[in-house]
Protein backbone atom coordinates (compact mmCIF):
# COMPACT_ATOMS: atom_id res chain seq x y z
CA UNK A 1 0.00 0.00 0.00
CA UNK A 2 1.08 3.53 -0.66
CA UNK A 3 0.26 6.78 1.05
CA UNK A 4 -2.79 8.47 -0.47
CA UNK A 5 -3.50 11.27 1.96
CA UNK A 6 -0.83 12.96 4.01
CA UNK A 7 -1.61 15.42 6.80
CA UNK A 8 1.30 17.50 8.14
CA UNK A 9 0.68 19.86 11.04
CA UNK A 10 -2.89 20.49 9.89
CA UNK A 11 -4.50 23.19 12.04
CA UNK A 12 -7.79 25.04 11.83
CA UNK A 13 -8.52 28.30 13.61
CA UNK A 14 -11.88 29.98 13.08
CA UNK A 15 -11.95 33.76 13.25
CA UNK A 16 -8.99 35.92 14.24
CA UNK A 17 -7.70 38.13 17.04
CA UNK A 18 -9.29 37.84 20.48
CA UNK A 19 -12.34 35.98 19.15
CA UNK A 20 -10.32 33.27 17.42
CA UNK A 21 -11.35 29.69 18.15
CA UNK A 22 -8.67 27.04 17.86
CA UNK A 23 -10.87 24.27 16.49
CA UNK A 24 -8.49 21.61 15.31
CA UNK A 25 -4.93 20.36 15.27
CA UNK A 26 -2.08 20.36 14.80
CA UNK A 27 -2.48 16.86 13.41
CA UNK A 28 -0.10 14.59 11.52
CA UNK A 29 -1.40 11.45 9.89
CA UNK A 30 -1.05 9.39 6.75
CA UNK A 31 -3.88 7.48 5.14
CA UNK A 32 -2.96 4.53 2.96
CA UNK A 33 -4.42 3.68 -0.41
CA UNK A 34 -7.40 1.33 -0.06
CA UNK A 35 -7.85 1.55 3.69
CA UNK A 36 -11.05 2.29 5.57
CA UNK A 37 -10.21 4.78 8.27
CA UNK A 38 -12.69 6.18 10.76
CA UNK A 39 -12.42 9.57 12.38
CA UNK A 40 -14.10 8.83 15.70
CA UNK A 41 -15.00 11.45 18.26
CA UNK A 42 -17.78 13.28 20.06
CA UNK A 43 -19.70 16.03 18.29
CA UNK A 44 -17.80 19.29 18.09
CA UNK A 45 -14.39 17.59 18.11
CA UNK A 46 -13.51 18.82 14.64
CA UNK A 47 -13.78 15.54 12.75
CA UNK A 48 -16.10 17.05 10.12
CA UNK A 49 -13.80 20.06 9.91
CA UNK A 50 -10.90 17.74 9.12
CA UNK A 51 -12.95 15.95 6.46
CA UNK A 52 -13.88 19.23 4.78
CA UNK A 53 -10.22 20.30 4.81
CA UNK A 54 -9.19 17.06 3.10
CA UNK A 55 -11.92 17.70 0.49
CA UNK A 56 -10.48 21.18 -0.06
CA UNK A 57 -13.82 22.74 0.84
CA UNK A 58 -12.49 24.46 3.95
CA UNK A 59 -9.23 26.38 4.15
CA UNK A 60 -6.36 25.15 6.32
CA UNK A 61 -5.01 27.72 8.79
CA UNK A 62 -1.62 26.05 9.16
CA UNK A 63 0.02 22.89 7.84
CA UNK A 64 -0.38 20.94 4.63
CA UNK A 65 -2.58 18.24 3.16
CA UNK A 66 -1.43 16.16 0.22
CA UNK A 67 -3.90 14.03 -1.71
CA UNK A 68 -2.49 11.55 -4.25
CA UNK A 69 0.76 13.52 -4.35
CA UNK A 70 -0.87 16.90 -4.95
CA UNK A 71 -1.17 19.71 -2.47
CA UNK A 72 -4.78 20.41 -1.50
CA UNK A 73 -5.43 24.11 -2.11
CA UNK A 74 -9.00 24.07 -3.44
CA UNK A 75 -11.98 21.74 -3.92
CA UNK A 76 -10.89 18.22 -4.88
CA UNK A 77 -13.00 16.88 -7.71
CA UNK A 78 -11.73 13.30 -7.91
CA UNK A 79 -13.28 12.22 -4.62
CA UNK A 80 -16.77 11.19 -3.55
CA UNK A 81 -18.32 13.01 -0.60
CA UNK A 82 -21.34 12.25 1.53
CA UNK A 83 -22.24 15.26 3.62
CA UNK A 84 -23.90 15.22 7.04
CA UNK A 85 -27.17 16.40 5.50
CA UNK A 86 -27.62 14.58 2.25
CA UNK A 87 -27.34 16.52 -0.99
CA UNK A 88 -30.35 14.99 -2.72
CA UNK A 89 -32.27 17.79 -4.41
CA UNK A 90 -36.06 17.63 -3.95
CA UNK A 91 -36.86 18.38 -7.60
CA UNK A 92 -35.17 15.26 -8.97
CA UNK A 93 -35.93 11.57 -8.55
CA UNK A 94 -33.41 9.15 -7.07
CA UNK A 95 -32.17 8.44 -10.58
CA UNK A 96 -32.12 12.15 -11.42
CA UNK A 97 -30.12 12.90 -8.30
CA UNK A 98 -27.51 10.32 -9.21
CA UNK A 99 -27.37 11.70 -12.75
CA UNK A 100 -26.92 15.20 -11.26
CA UNK A 101 -23.43 14.25 -10.07
CA UNK A 102 -22.58 13.18 -13.64
CA UNK A 103 -24.20 16.20 -15.30
CA UNK A 104 -22.36 18.59 -13.00
CA UNK A 105 -19.14 16.95 -14.19
CA UNK A 106 -20.08 17.21 -17.84
CA UNK A 107 -20.59 13.45 -18.20
CA UNK A 108 -23.56 12.30 -20.28
CA UNK A 109 -25.69 10.13 -17.93
CA UNK A 110 -26.78 7.99 -20.90
CA UNK A 111 -23.19 6.79 -21.25
CA UNK A 112 -23.20 5.53 -17.65
CA UNK A 113 -26.63 3.91 -17.58
CA UNK A 114 -25.33 0.42 -16.81
CA UNK A 115 -23.11 1.66 -13.98
CA UNK A 116 -26.00 3.53 -12.39
CA UNK A 117 -28.22 0.43 -12.64
CA UNK A 118 -25.56 -1.69 -10.99
CA UNK A 119 -24.99 0.86 -8.27
CA UNK A 120 -28.72 1.06 -7.53
CA UNK A 121 -28.92 -2.73 -7.32
CA UNK A 122 -25.97 -2.89 -4.94
CA UNK A 123 -27.88 -0.74 -2.41
CA UNK A 124 -31.29 -2.33 -3.18
CA UNK A 125 -32.81 0.81 -4.69
CA UNK A 126 -33.47 -0.48 -8.20
CA UNK A 127 -37.26 -0.37 -7.65
CA UNK A 128 -37.19 3.14 -6.22
CA UNK A 129 -35.21 5.01 -8.84
CA UNK A 130 -38.20 7.00 -10.11
CA UNK A 131 -39.23 8.07 -6.59
CA UNK A 132 -38.57 11.53 -5.23
CA UNK A 133 -36.48 11.90 -2.05
CA UNK A 134 -39.50 12.89 0.05
CA UNK A 135 -41.17 9.59 -0.87
CA UNK A 136 -38.31 7.60 0.66
CA UNK A 137 -37.46 6.60 4.22
CA UNK A 138 -34.38 8.11 5.86
CA UNK A 139 -32.41 4.94 5.21
CA UNK A 140 -33.33 4.84 1.53
CA UNK A 141 -32.42 8.51 1.20
CA UNK A 142 -28.96 7.78 2.57
CA UNK A 143 -28.59 4.84 0.18
CA UNK A 144 -29.51 7.16 -2.69
CA UNK A 145 -27.10 9.80 -1.41
CA UNK A 146 -24.41 7.13 -1.31
CA UNK A 147 -25.02 6.31 -4.99
CA UNK A 148 -24.87 10.02 -5.80
CA UNK A 149 -21.53 10.29 -4.02
CA UNK A 150 -19.88 7.42 -5.86
CA UNK A 151 -21.44 7.31 -9.34
CA UNK A 152 -18.39 9.05 -10.81
CA UNK A 153 -16.21 6.19 -9.48
CA UNK A 154 -13.95 8.10 -7.12
CA UNK A 155 -10.99 6.23 -5.67
CA UNK A 156 -11.36 8.16 -2.41
CA UNK A 157 -14.57 8.58 -0.44
CA UNK A 158 -15.20 10.97 2.41
CA UNK A 159 -18.31 10.04 4.39
CA UNK A 160 -19.44 12.50 7.07
CA UNK A 161 -21.71 10.65 9.54
CA UNK A 162 -23.78 9.16 6.73
CA UNK A 163 -25.74 6.99 9.15
CA UNK A 164 -25.98 9.55 11.95
CA UNK A 165 -29.67 10.25 11.66
CA UNK A 166 -30.89 6.68 11.17
CA UNK A 167 -32.37 4.21 13.62
CA UNK A 168 -30.19 1.40 14.96
CA UNK A 169 -31.63 -1.36 12.76
CA UNK A 170 -31.36 0.64 9.55
CA UNK A 171 -27.80 1.62 10.49
CA UNK A 172 -26.85 -2.03 10.96
CA UNK A 173 -28.34 -2.88 7.59
CA UNK A 174 -26.56 -0.12 5.68
CA UNK A 175 -23.24 -0.83 7.45
CA UNK A 176 -23.40 -4.34 6.04
CA UNK A 177 -23.92 -3.06 2.48
CA UNK A 178 -21.24 -0.41 2.92
CA UNK A 179 -18.78 -3.04 4.05
CA UNK A 180 -19.44 -5.40 1.17
CA UNK A 181 -19.18 -2.54 -1.32
CA UNK A 182 -15.85 -1.50 0.17
CA UNK A 183 -14.57 -5.09 0.09
CA UNK A 184 -15.56 -5.38 -3.58
CA UNK A 185 -14.16 -2.11 -4.91
CA UNK A 186 -11.57 -1.24 -2.25
CA UNK A 187 -11.76 2.56 -2.44
CA UNK A 188 -10.02 4.58 0.24
CA UNK A 189 -12.67 5.59 2.73
CA UNK A 190 -12.48 8.32 5.37
CA UNK A 191 -15.49 7.71 7.59
CA UNK A 192 -16.58 10.31 10.14
CA UNK A 193 -18.62 8.89 13.02
CA UNK A 194 -19.36 9.25 16.70
CA UNK A 195 -20.28 5.59 17.13
CA UNK A 196 -17.46 3.52 18.64
CA UNK A 197 -18.99 0.25 17.56
CA UNK A 198 -19.59 1.47 14.02
CA UNK A 199 -16.00 2.68 13.67
CA UNK A 200 -14.55 -0.62 14.88
CA UNK A 201 -16.89 -2.75 12.81
CA UNK A 202 -16.12 -0.99 9.52
CA UNK A 203 -12.53 0.21 9.72
CA UNK A 204 -9.05 -1.01 9.16
CA UNK A 205 -7.92 1.81 11.45
CA UNK A 206 -9.70 4.11 13.86
CA UNK A 207 -8.37 7.60 14.57
CA UNK A 208 -9.68 8.55 18.00
CA UNK A 209 -10.20 12.30 18.18
CA UNK A 210 -10.54 14.27 21.41
CA UNK A 211 -12.08 17.73 21.47
CA UNK A 212 -11.14 21.38 22.15
CA UNK A 213 -9.02 21.62 20.16
CA UNK A 214 -9.60 18.47 18.09
CA UNK A 215 -6.53 16.22 18.20
CA UNK A 216 -5.86 12.66 17.19
CA UNK A 217 -5.36 10.98 20.55
CA UNK A 218 -4.53 7.54 19.21
CA UNK A 219 -4.77 5.56 16.00
CA UNK A 220 -5.92 2.00 16.61
CA UNK A 221 -5.31 -0.77 14.07
CA UNK A 222 -8.38 -3.00 13.96
CA UNK A 223 -7.03 -6.46 13.30
CA UNK A 224 -10.24 -8.39 12.71
CA UNK A 225 -11.25 -10.44 9.67
CA UNK A 226 -13.68 -9.06 7.08
CA UNK A 227 -16.62 -9.30 6.65
CA UNK A 228 -17.34 -8.31 10.19
CA UNK A 229 -20.72 -9.83 10.86
CA UNK A 230 -22.51 -10.55 14.13
CA UNK A 231 -20.07 -13.31 15.05
CA UNK A 232 -17.12 -10.96 14.84
CA UNK A 233 -18.99 -8.28 16.75
CA UNK A 234 -19.67 -10.61 19.65
CA UNK A 235 -16.07 -11.87 19.77
CA UNK A 236 -13.85 -10.99 22.76
CA UNK A 237 -11.38 -9.25 20.41
CA UNK A 238 -14.07 -6.86 19.20
CA UNK A 239 -15.14 -6.15 22.76
CA UNK A 240 -11.53 -5.45 23.69
CA UNK A 241 -11.27 -2.80 20.94
CA UNK A 242 -14.50 -1.20 22.13
CA UNK A 243 -13.12 -1.14 25.69
CA UNK A 244 -9.81 0.35 24.63
CA UNK A 245 -11.60 3.15 22.78
CA UNK A 246 -14.03 3.81 25.59
CA UNK A 247 -11.12 4.08 27.99
CA UNK A 248 -9.59 6.91 25.97
CA UNK A 249 -12.82 8.89 26.00
CA UNK A 250 -13.37 8.14 29.68
CA UNK A 251 -9.89 9.33 30.61
CA UNK A 252 -10.58 12.44 28.63
CA UNK A 253 -13.86 13.04 30.45
CA UNK A 254 -15.96 12.76 27.31
CA UNK A 255 -17.95 9.77 28.58
CA UNK B 1 -47.33 9.13 -0.55
CA UNK B 2 -47.22 7.34 -3.90
CA UNK B 3 -48.40 9.42 -6.81
CA UNK B 4 -49.31 6.52 -9.07
CA UNK B 5 -52.85 5.97 -7.76
CA UNK B 6 -54.37 9.42 -8.16
CA UNK B 7 -58.11 9.67 -7.50
CA UNK B 8 -60.25 11.05 -10.31
CA UNK B 9 -60.92 14.77 -10.58
CA UNK B 10 -64.59 14.26 -9.67
CA UNK B 11 -63.72 12.27 -6.56
CA UNK B 12 -61.26 14.90 -5.45
CA UNK B 13 -63.79 17.69 -6.02
CA UNK B 14 -66.49 15.94 -4.00
CA UNK B 15 -63.89 15.20 -1.34
CA UNK B 16 -63.06 18.90 -1.13
CA UNK B 17 -66.73 19.81 -0.78
CA UNK B 18 -67.24 17.29 2.02
CA UNK B 19 -64.17 18.49 3.89
CA UNK B 20 -65.05 22.17 3.63
CA UNK B 21 -68.81 21.95 4.18
CA UNK B 22 -68.60 24.14 7.25
CA UNK B 23 -66.92 26.89 5.28
CA UNK B 24 -69.48 26.59 2.46
CA UNK B 25 -72.34 26.72 4.97
CA UNK B 26 -70.83 29.80 6.63
CA UNK B 27 -70.31 31.44 3.24
CA UNK B 28 -73.93 30.90 2.23
CA UNK B 29 -75.08 31.96 5.70
CA UNK B 30 -73.13 35.20 5.42
CA UNK B 31 -74.88 36.21 2.20
CA UNK B 32 -78.30 35.14 3.51
CA UNK B 33 -77.73 37.28 6.61
CA UNK B 34 -76.72 40.22 4.42
CA UNK B 35 -79.76 39.72 2.18
CA UNK B 36 -82.24 39.76 5.07
CA UNK B 37 -80.43 42.13 7.45
CA UNK B 38 -80.80 44.89 4.89
CA UNK B 39 -84.57 44.34 5.01
CA UNK B 40 -84.90 43.72 8.78
CA UNK B 41 -82.87 46.73 9.83
CA UNK B 42 -84.48 48.82 7.11
CA UNK B 43 -81.18 50.04 5.67
CA UNK B 44 -81.69 52.56 2.87
CA UNK B 45 -80.78 51.26 -0.61
CA UNK B 46 -78.34 54.11 -1.20
CA UNK B 47 -76.28 52.92 1.80
CA UNK B 48 -76.30 49.15 1.27
CA UNK B 49 -78.15 46.88 -1.12
CA UNK B 50 -78.91 43.17 -0.70
CA UNK B 51 -76.75 40.72 -2.73
CA UNK B 52 -79.68 39.74 -4.94
CA UNK B 53 -80.02 43.32 -6.14
CA UNK B 54 -76.25 43.58 -6.73
CA UNK B 55 -76.45 40.56 -9.05
CA UNK B 56 -79.52 41.94 -10.80
CA UNK B 57 -78.22 45.48 -11.36
CA UNK B 58 -74.70 44.28 -12.09
CA UNK B 59 -76.02 41.97 -14.80
CA UNK B 60 -77.89 44.90 -16.35
CA UNK B 61 -74.63 46.87 -16.57
CA UNK B 62 -72.53 43.86 -17.63
CA UNK B 63 -71.14 45.35 -20.85
CA UNK B 64 -69.58 48.29 -19.08
CA UNK B 65 -68.28 46.10 -16.22
CA UNK B 66 -66.67 43.64 -18.63
CA UNK B 67 -65.00 46.39 -20.63
CA UNK B 68 -63.66 48.04 -17.48
CA UNK B 69 -62.46 44.67 -16.21
CA UNK B 70 -60.47 44.42 -19.43
CA UNK B 71 -59.04 47.93 -18.94
CA UNK B 72 -58.01 47.35 -15.32
CA UNK B 73 -56.84 43.84 -16.18
CA UNK B 74 -54.53 45.20 -18.87
CA UNK B 75 -52.99 47.71 -16.43
CA UNK B 76 -52.58 45.03 -13.78
CA UNK B 77 -51.06 42.38 -16.03
CA UNK B 78 -48.70 44.82 -17.79
CA UNK B 79 -47.43 46.24 -14.48
CA UNK B 80 -47.10 42.76 -13.00
CA UNK B 81 -45.24 41.28 -15.96
CA UNK B 82 -42.86 44.25 -16.23
CA UNK B 83 -42.19 43.91 -12.48
CA UNK B 84 -41.24 40.23 -12.87
CA UNK B 85 -39.16 40.87 -15.99
CA UNK B 86 -37.14 43.61 -14.26
CA UNK B 87 -37.09 42.30 -10.68
CA UNK B 88 -35.69 38.84 -11.42
CA UNK B 89 -32.46 39.90 -13.16
CA UNK B 90 -31.97 42.75 -10.69
CA UNK B 91 -32.52 40.38 -7.76
CA UNK B 92 -30.11 37.92 -9.32
CA UNK B 93 -27.45 40.60 -9.83
CA UNK B 94 -27.78 41.80 -6.24
CA UNK B 95 -27.63 38.25 -4.88
CA UNK B 96 -24.37 37.52 -6.66
CA UNK B 97 -22.59 40.87 -6.44
CA UNK B 98 -21.11 42.04 -3.16
CA UNK B 99 -20.93 45.64 -4.39
CA UNK B 100 -24.60 45.69 -5.39
CA UNK B 101 -25.56 43.99 -2.14
CA UNK B 102 -23.92 46.80 -0.22
CA UNK B 103 -25.29 49.64 -2.34
CA UNK B 104 -28.55 48.93 -4.14
CA UNK B 105 -29.88 46.33 -1.70
CA UNK B 106 -30.08 48.61 1.41
CA UNK B 107 -31.47 51.31 -0.88
CA UNK B 108 -34.25 48.95 -2.02
CA UNK B 109 -34.99 47.97 1.57
CA UNK B 110 -35.36 51.68 2.46
CA UNK B 111 -37.65 52.32 -0.51
CA UNK B 112 -39.67 49.26 0.49
CA UNK B 113 -40.58 51.13 3.70
CA UNK B 114 -42.24 53.88 1.65
CA UNK B 115 -45.87 53.13 0.83
CA UNK B 116 -45.60 52.98 -2.96
CA UNK B 117 -49.19 53.94 -3.42
CA UNK B 118 -48.32 57.40 -2.06
CA UNK B 119 -46.50 58.06 -5.34
CA UNK B 120 -49.68 57.54 -7.32
CA UNK B 121 -50.86 61.20 -7.44
CA UNK B 122 -47.38 62.28 -8.58
CA UNK B 123 -47.31 59.82 -11.45
CA UNK B 124 -50.80 60.84 -12.51
CA UNK B 125 -49.76 64.51 -12.50
CA UNK B 126 -46.57 63.75 -14.43
CA UNK B 127 -48.00 61.33 -16.97
CA UNK B 128 -51.70 62.09 -17.23
CA UNK B 129 -54.81 59.94 -17.15
CA UNK B 130 -53.72 57.21 -19.56
CA UNK B 131 -52.51 53.65 -19.26
CA UNK B 132 -48.85 54.39 -18.48
CA UNK B 133 -49.12 55.91 -14.96
CA UNK B 134 -51.34 52.97 -13.86
CA UNK B 135 -48.89 50.42 -15.22
CA UNK B 136 -46.08 52.21 -13.37
CA UNK B 137 -48.00 52.19 -10.09
CA UNK B 138 -48.86 48.49 -10.39
CA UNK B 139 -45.21 47.90 -11.25
CA UNK B 140 -44.06 49.77 -8.12
CA UNK B 141 -46.42 47.78 -5.90
CA UNK B 142 -45.27 44.46 -7.41
CA UNK B 143 -41.58 45.09 -7.95
CA UNK B 144 -40.41 45.17 -4.33
CA UNK B 145 -41.85 41.92 -3.00
CA UNK B 146 -40.59 40.13 -6.12
CA UNK B 147 -37.08 41.57 -6.03
CA UNK B 148 -36.61 41.13 -2.27
CA UNK B 149 -37.83 37.53 -2.37
CA UNK B 150 -35.62 36.84 -5.40
CA UNK B 151 -32.56 38.13 -3.54
CA UNK B 152 -33.46 35.95 -0.56
CA UNK B 153 -34.08 33.00 -2.89
CA UNK B 154 -30.75 33.18 -4.66
CA UNK B 155 -28.85 33.75 -1.41
CA UNK B 156 -30.25 30.90 0.61
CA UNK B 157 -28.77 27.79 -0.99
CA UNK B 158 -27.78 25.37 1.79
CA UNK B 159 -24.11 25.14 2.70
CA UNK B 160 -24.24 21.44 1.93
CA UNK B 161 -25.45 21.93 -1.66
CA UNK B 162 -22.95 24.74 -2.18
CA UNK B 163 -20.17 22.38 -1.12
CA UNK B 164 -21.56 19.58 -3.26
CA UNK B 165 -21.51 21.88 -6.30
CA UNK B 166 -17.93 22.96 -5.59
CA UNK B 167 -16.80 19.36 -5.14
CA UNK B 168 -17.96 18.49 -8.66
CA UNK B 169 -15.81 21.21 -10.23
CA UNK B 170 -18.83 22.42 -12.24
CA UNK B 171 -18.80 25.91 -13.72
CA UNK B 172 -20.77 28.72 -12.09
CA UNK B 173 -23.21 28.58 -15.01
CA UNK B 174 -23.83 24.82 -14.71
CA UNK B 175 -24.25 25.18 -10.95
CA UNK B 176 -26.73 27.98 -11.52
CA UNK B 177 -28.81 26.05 -14.05
CA UNK B 178 -28.84 22.70 -12.28
CA UNK B 179 -28.88 23.70 -8.61
CA UNK B 180 -29.23 27.39 -7.77
CA UNK B 181 -32.12 28.22 -10.08
CA UNK B 182 -34.41 25.27 -9.23
CA UNK B 183 -33.58 25.65 -5.53
CA UNK B 184 -34.55 29.34 -5.68
CA UNK B 185 -37.91 28.90 -7.42
CA UNK B 186 -40.09 28.24 -4.33
CA UNK B 187 -38.94 31.45 -2.61
CA UNK B 188 -39.36 33.38 -5.89
CA UNK B 189 -42.96 32.22 -6.04
CA UNK B 190 -43.57 33.62 -2.56
CA UNK B 191 -42.81 37.02 -4.08
CA UNK B 192 -44.84 36.36 -7.25
CA UNK B 193 -47.90 35.39 -5.23
CA UNK B 194 -47.65 38.28 -2.80
CA UNK B 195 -47.30 40.69 -5.72
CA UNK B 196 -50.26 39.10 -7.53
CA UNK B 197 -52.48 39.76 -4.52
CA UNK B 198 -51.43 43.40 -4.38
CA UNK B 199 -51.37 44.16 -8.10
CA UNK B 200 -55.11 44.92 -8.38
CA UNK B 201 -54.92 47.13 -5.29
CA UNK B 202 -52.36 49.27 -7.11
CA UNK B 203 -54.46 49.44 -10.27
CA UNK B 204 -57.68 50.33 -8.42
CA UNK B 205 -56.10 53.09 -6.34
CA UNK B 206 -54.36 54.55 -9.37
CA UNK B 207 -57.75 54.71 -11.08
CA UNK B 208 -59.36 56.33 -8.03
CA UNK B 209 -56.87 59.15 -8.27
CA UNK B 210 -57.21 59.96 -11.91
CA UNK B 211 -58.76 58.05 -14.78
CA UNK B 212 -61.68 57.98 -17.17
CA UNK B 213 -62.14 54.22 -17.41
CA UNK B 214 -61.49 51.03 -15.46
CA UNK B 215 -63.05 49.33 -12.44
CA UNK B 216 -61.56 51.80 -9.94
CA UNK B 217 -63.01 54.65 -11.95
CA UNK B 218 -66.35 52.83 -12.12
CA UNK B 219 -66.53 52.16 -8.37
CA UNK B 220 -65.78 55.80 -7.60
CA UNK B 221 -68.35 57.18 -10.05
CA UNK B 222 -71.24 54.87 -9.05
CA UNK B 223 -70.52 55.47 -5.34
CA UNK B 224 -70.79 59.19 -6.03
CA UNK B 225 -74.15 58.50 -7.65
CA UNK B 226 -75.40 56.68 -4.52
CA UNK B 227 -75.34 53.33 -6.26
CA UNK B 228 -73.73 50.89 -3.77
CA UNK B 229 -75.23 47.99 -5.76
CA UNK B 230 -73.06 48.85 -8.79
CA UNK B 231 -70.06 49.61 -6.56
CA UNK B 232 -70.29 46.08 -5.17
CA UNK B 233 -70.60 44.70 -8.69
CA UNK B 234 -67.39 46.59 -9.56
CA UNK B 235 -65.69 45.22 -6.44
CA UNK B 236 -66.82 41.74 -7.44
CA UNK B 237 -65.13 42.01 -10.86
CA UNK B 238 -62.01 43.51 -9.29
CA UNK B 239 -61.88 40.52 -6.94
CA UNK B 240 -62.31 38.15 -9.88
CA UNK B 241 -59.41 39.87 -11.61
CA UNK B 242 -57.18 39.43 -8.55
CA UNK B 243 -58.24 35.82 -8.14
CA UNK B 244 -57.60 35.17 -11.82
CA UNK B 245 -54.06 36.52 -11.62
CA UNK B 246 -53.37 34.64 -8.39
CA UNK B 247 -54.80 31.48 -9.95
CA UNK B 248 -52.52 31.73 -12.97
CA UNK B 249 -49.48 32.22 -10.74
CA UNK B 250 -50.50 29.28 -8.55
CA UNK B 251 -50.98 27.13 -11.64
CA UNK B 252 -47.52 28.13 -12.89
CA UNK B 253 -46.14 27.19 -9.46
CA UNK B 254 -47.70 23.75 -9.64
CA UNK B 255 -46.32 23.17 -13.12
CA UNK B 256 -42.83 24.49 -12.38
CA UNK B 257 -42.19 23.19 -8.87
CA UNK B 258 -44.54 20.22 -8.31
CA UNK B 259 -41.87 18.77 -6.01
CA UNK B 260 -42.05 21.58 -3.49
CA UNK B 261 -43.62 21.02 -0.11
CA UNK B 262 -46.01 24.00 -0.29
CA UNK B 263 -47.41 22.64 -3.56
CA UNK B 264 -47.52 19.02 -2.38
CA UNK B 265 -49.52 20.01 0.70
CA UNK B 266 -52.26 21.64 -1.34
CA UNK B 267 -52.56 19.08 -4.11
CA UNK B 268 -53.33 15.91 -2.22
Amino acid sequence: MSTLIDLAGVTKVFGSGAGAVHAFGPVDMTIEDGEFISLLGPSGCGKSTLMLMIAGLLGITKGEITLAGRNVTGPQTDIGIMFQDNTLVPWRTVRGNIDLQLEMRGIDPASREDDVEELLRSVHLEDFQERFPHELSGGMQQRAAFCQAMVHKPKTMLLDEPLGKLDAMTRENIRKDLQSLWMQKRPTVVFVTHSIEEAIQLSTRVAVITPRPGRIERIIDIDLPFPRDFDVKSSPEFTAYVRETQEIFRNYGVI
Amino acid sequence: MASSDKPSLLMRASDTIVRSWMFIAFFIGFFLFWEYAVVWFDIPRYILTPPSLIVQKGAADLDRLLYYTYVTGLETVLGYVVAIVLALPIGLAIAFSTILRRTIYPFLVCIEMVPKIAFAPLFISWLGFGLLPKVIIVFLVCFFPIVLNAILAFNSLSEELTRFARSTGASAWTTFLKIRLPAALPQCFVGFKYAAINATVGAAIAEFIGSDEGLGFYIQIVTGNMRPDLAFAGIFFLTLLGLGLFGIVTLAERLLIPWHISVRRTTH
